[in-house]
C-alpha cells in the first residue's frame, strides 16, 4: 500500500500515469490488444472491430455529453454524414480511403457545429429535441438527395488498400481501428488538459459562472460540437470502409440511443467510461444470444423468450445503472482499484 | 481496465464454447443453415409467422428423412432489424460453418450482400428488391418471390386491361404510393417506365413516417386524376390509407403489392378493404392449393392451422423449401454441400414446383429471379379470392 503520490519534477506532475500500478495495468492492456488478434477467430475479431468503432464514437459523444453537458440525440445522423461522405468520395470520386476519411471528419465537424447552433439558446431537454431534429433531417437528406447519395440505394465502397494490402478484412482492420482508437484516446485525454477542455467542463458544471469568468459560451459550445462530431465522423467513415456497404438503415435513432446508453452506463465525463460502455453494450446482445443458445437444450422455453429478454435487458441495465450507480461502470472499476490500493484500510 | 477486458473475453469465449457443445452431433454430418428473423423489431408482426414457417419446414423435413438422409441444423436468432446485430450474427454463424443463410429484410440483405459473395454463402430473404437480381452486384442472392418491380408491372398491366375493358376514354393514370424507404421505392422506376411506354401517366408518392392519416396524399392523387392506385407498403399504413379513401369517397381502384396483401389488411381495414386487388406471389390460406397440404398437416398436429398463422407462414415454409431443394440438388450431383455447390444446385433448379403456392421456381447461372409470374387476388367478403391465373411480367 502506498502512502501517497509524490512528485519532484514538473514532468512527473504532468504525466498521464503516476503510480506503478497504473503503468503496469496500461502495459498489460496494450499487450492484450497486441496479442489478441493472433488468437481470435473471425467472430471475435468482428466484435473487436465493432467495439473499436464504438469506442471512437462513444469518446466523441462523451466529449459533448459527458464533458460539456450538451445532450445530443444526433449521433446516428452524424455517423451517417461521416459514412456517406467517406463513401461518396471514395466510390464516386476515386479518392484514397485515408483522404476521404479525413475530409469526412472535417465535414461532420462542420455539420455538427451547424446543428450545435441551437445550444446557444437551448439546454437540457430542449437541446435534446433540437439534436433529434438534426438526426431526422440528416437521414431525410441522405435518403432523398439522390444526386449525391444515391438516395435509398446502398452505396458500395471499394475496399481500402494500403500499399496493396487489403485493409478491410477483419484481421488487418483491427490494427487500423485500434490504432486510431488509441490516437483518439490520447488526443481526448490531452484535450482536457488544455484550456479548451477546462472551458468545456466549466460549461458543464455551471455555465453562468463560466460565462462570468470569461468563457465565451457560444464559441466553446460550438467547438465542443465540432470536436465531438469530428470523432463521430471518423467512426462513421470507418464503418463505411469496414462494411463496404453504406445504407441509411445503419444510422437510425436506435444508434443514437445506443451510444447514449453506452456513455451513461460506462461513465459520463471519463474516457475510460467510453471504453467500458462501448465494450459492454456491444458485447451484451452477443453474450445474451449465446447464453440463450446454450440454455436452449435444458430450458426449451428460453428460445422463444430470448429476443424479448434482450430488449428488456437493454432497458433494465440502463435503469439499474442510473439508480444504483449513476457514475456507471467507470465508478465500479474505480471502486475495485481503490479497494486493492487501500487494502486493508478500505473504508 | 485489462481485468474487465479479460473477464469479458473469457465470458465470450465461454459462451462460444458452450454453443459449440450445444450443437449436438448427428450420425451423418448435419447441414448447417443460418437464419435471422425480426421478432421484436419494426417488422415483427410479419416476420414472426415467417420465422415459424422456416423453422417448421426444417422440423418437418428432418422428420421426413432430412435432405438425402442428412439432418438440417437451423441456427437462428432475432436481430430486431438492427443491421449491426445482423452482421454480428452472420459472422458468428459463418464461423460455425453454416453453408446457406436465410435473411429477412432489405436492411440486412443489402448490408450482407458483398460479404456473402466473399464468403460464398447462398442467401435467400423476404426482400424482393429487383436490385438483388444484378448478378455482378449480388451473385449469391436468390429471390423466391416475384420482385417488387415485376409485381408493380403486372399490377399496372392488369390495371390497363381493366381500364380498357371498362371503356375508359381518358388517359390511363396510375399512382404508386409507397413506404418512404428503399423497400418502398424499389418498384417505382420500372413501374413508371412501363406505364409511360404504354402511353399512361404515372405519379409516385411517399407515405411519410408516423403519419396518422393520408388525407393529403389522397388529395394529391385526386388532383392527378388517378384511376388506379398501387400500394407498396405493409398492412398497417395501407389499412389506414384504405379507410381514409373510403371516408373521403375516393373512387380509385386500389392494388396492393405483396407486403400489404395479407390477412392483416382485411382485419385492420374492415370493409374498406372490400374490392381491393392484391398482387400476391404466395397463395393465401383462403385459396386452397396443393402446396398447403404439408404445412396444414404439420400445424394441425400442433393444434394450429394455416388460417391462424397466415400467408407469411406459407411464405417462410416454401422459401426454406426452395433452399433445401438447392442443397438436395447439390448432394444428388455428388458434391459436398458447401456454399458454392449449393449455389450451383440452386442454379440447376428448373420448374421446381411449390405445389402452386407460387409459380414454378427456376434459377440459372445468369438469373437468380425465381419466377416473374404471380396471380391476382381480390378481397371478396373479407377473404382473398383468386381472380386470375398466373400473369407474367413479360421480362
Amino acid at each position: 500500500m502506498i502512502s501517497g503520490i509524490f512528485h519532484s519534477t514538473y514532468e512527473q506532475d504532468m504525466a498521464l500515469r503516476h503510480t506503478h500500478a497504473q503503468k503496469i495495468r496500461l502495459a498489460l492492456m496494450l499487450l492484450f490488444l497486441v496479442v489478441f488478434p493472433f488468437f481470435a477467430n473471425r467472430y471475435a475479431l468482428t466484435l473487436a472491430n465493432q467495439i473499436g468503432i464504438a469506442v471512437i464514437g462513444a469518446i466523441g459523444l462523451n466529449i459533448l455529453v459527458g464533458y460539456t453537458g450538451q445532450i445530443s440525440l444526433g449521433q446516428g445522423g452524424f455517423m451517417a454524414i461521416g459514412a456517406y461522405t467517406a463513401g461518396i468520395l471514395t466510390a464516386r470520386m476515386g479518392m484514397p480511403w485515408w483522404a476521404s476519411t479525413l475530409i469526412a471528419c472535417f465535414v461532420t465537424a462542420g455539420v455538427g457545429a451547424l446543428f450545435g447552433i441551437p445550444s446557444l439558446r437551448l439546454k437540457g431537454l430542449y437541446l435534446a429535441i433540437a439534436t433529434l431534429a438534426a438526426q431526422e433531417i440528416i437521414l431525410w437528406v441522405v435518403t432523398h438527395w439522390k444526386v449525391v447519395t444515391g438516395g435509398v440505394d446502398a452505396l458500395v465502397v471499394p475496399n481500402p488498400e494500403l500499399f496493396g494490402l487489403r485493409l478491410n478484412n477483419d484481421f488487418n482492420f483491427y490494427w487500423l481501428v485500434w490504432g486510431l482508437a488509441i490516437l483518439v484516446t490520447l488526443a481526448t485525454v490531452n484535450l482536457f488538459r488544455t484550456h479548451f477542455g477546462r472551458a468545456f467542463t466549466a460549461i458543464r458544471d455551471q455555465d453562468i459562472a463560466a460565462s462570468v469568468m470569461g468563457v465565451d459560451l457560444f464559441k466553446y459550445k460550438l467547438l465542443a460540437f465540432a470536436i465531438s462530431s469530428f470523432w463521430v465522423g471518423l467512426a462513421g467513415a470507418l464503418t463505411a470502409h469496414y462494411r463496404s456497404i453504406v445504407t441509411w438503415e445503419r444510422f437510425t435513432i436506435d444508434v443514437s440511443v445506443l451510444y447514449l446508453a453506452m456513455i451513461i452506463i460506462g461513465g459520463l465525463g471519463k474516457v475510460t467510461g467510453s471504453y467500458l460502455g462501448a465494450i459492454f453494450m456491444t458485447l451484451l446482445p452477443a453474450v445474451l444470444s449465446n447464453l440463450g443458445r446454450a440454455l436452449k437444450g435444458t430450458f426449451p422455453i428460453v428460445e422463444t423468450i430470448v429476443p424479448f429478454i434482450q430488449q428488456a435487458v437493454f432497458g433494465l441495465v440502463i435503469i439499474l445503472f442510473l439508480v444504483f450507480e449513476p457514475e456507471g461502470l467507470n465508478r465500479i472499476w474505480k471502486n475495485i482499484k481503490d479497494y486493492f490500493r487501500l487494502w486493508p484500510f478500505s473504508y | 481496465m485489462s481485468r474487465i477486458r479479460t473477464l469479458l473475453a473469457v465470458l465470450v469465449a465461454a459462451s462460444l464454447l458452450l454453443t459449440a457443445c450445444g450443437a449436438g452431433a448427428g450420425s451423418a454430418a448435419p447441414i448447417k443453415v443460418g437464419a435471422i428473423f425480426d421478432l421484436t423489431g419494426a417488422t415483427a408482426d410479419v416476420s414472426t409467422p415467417y420465422s415459424e414457417g422456416v423453422k417448421d419446414f426444417v422440423a418437418w423435413k428432418n422428420a421426413n428423412g432430412g435432405i438425402a438422409g442428412r439432418q438440417i441444423e437451423l441456427v437462428s436468432a432475432d436481430y430486431a432489424y438492427k443491421v449491426d446485430q445482423a452482421e454480428q450474427l452472420y459472422t458468428q454463424y459463418v464461423q460455425e460453418g453454416v453453408v446457406a443463410f436465410m435473411g429477412w429484410g432489405t436492411g440486412d440483405t443489402e448490408a450482407l450482400r458483398t460479404k456473402i459473395a466473399e464468403d460464398k454463402i447462398p442467401f435467400m430473404s423476404a426482400s424482393y428488391s429487383a436490385g438483388l437480381l444484378d448478378m455482378t452486384a449480388a451473385p449469391y442472392n436468390f429471390l423466391v418471390g416475384t420482385s417488387y418491380s415485376d409485381q408493380a408491372v403486372i399490377a399496372v398491366r392488369w390495371a390497363m386491361d381493366d381500364y380498357k375493358a371498362k371503356g375508359g376514354a381518358d388517359q390511363f393514370k396510375v399512382a404508386l404510393i409507397h413506404h418512404d424507404s428503399p423497400f418502398g421505392q424499389s418498384p417505382v422506376a420500372d413501374a413508371k417506365a412501363y406505364t409511360e411506354t404504354n402511353g399512361g401517366a404515372f405519379m409516385d408518392l411517399a407515405m411519410p413516417k408516423g403519419a396518422t392519416d393520408y388525407v393529403a396524399e389522397l388529395a394529391q392523387m385526386k388532383t392527378f386524376g388517378a384511376q388506379y392506385v398501387i400500394i407498396q407498403n405493409v398492412s398497417s399504413p395501407a389499412a389506414v390509407l384504405l379507410k381514409d379513401a373510403k371516408s373521403q369517397g375516393f373512387g380509385a381502384q386500389f392494388i396492393c403489392l405483396n407486403w400489404c396483401a395479407d390477412e392483416n389488411l382485411v382485419k385492420l381495414a374492415g370493409d374498406a378493404a372490400e374490392g381491393v386487388m392484391g398482387a400476391l406471389p404466395f397463395a393465401p390460406p383462403s385459396v386452397p392449393v396443393a402446396g398447403q397440404t404439408d404445412p396444414e398437416a404439420f400445424l394441425k398436429a400442433k393444434g394450429s392451422s394455416l388460417t391462424e398463422k397466415g400467408l407469411h407462414y406459407t411464405q417462410g415454409w416454401w422459401t426454406m423449401a426452395v433452399m433445401a431443394a438447392g442443397i438436395e440438388a447439390a448432394i444428388k450431383a455428388g458434391k459436398e454441400p458447401t456454399g458454392e455447390n449449393i449455389r450451383a444446385g440452386l442454379e440447376s433448379l428448373q420448374n421446381f414446383s411449390t405445389g402452386d403456392i407460387t409459380a414454378p421456381i427456376g434459377f440459372s447461372a445468369t438469373s437468380h429471379r425465381g419466377n416473374s409470374m404471380l396471380r391476382l387476388y381480390k378481397v371478396s367478403g373479407g377473404v382473398w379470392t383468386q381472380v386470375s391465373d398466373s400473369i407474367s411480367a413479360g421480362q
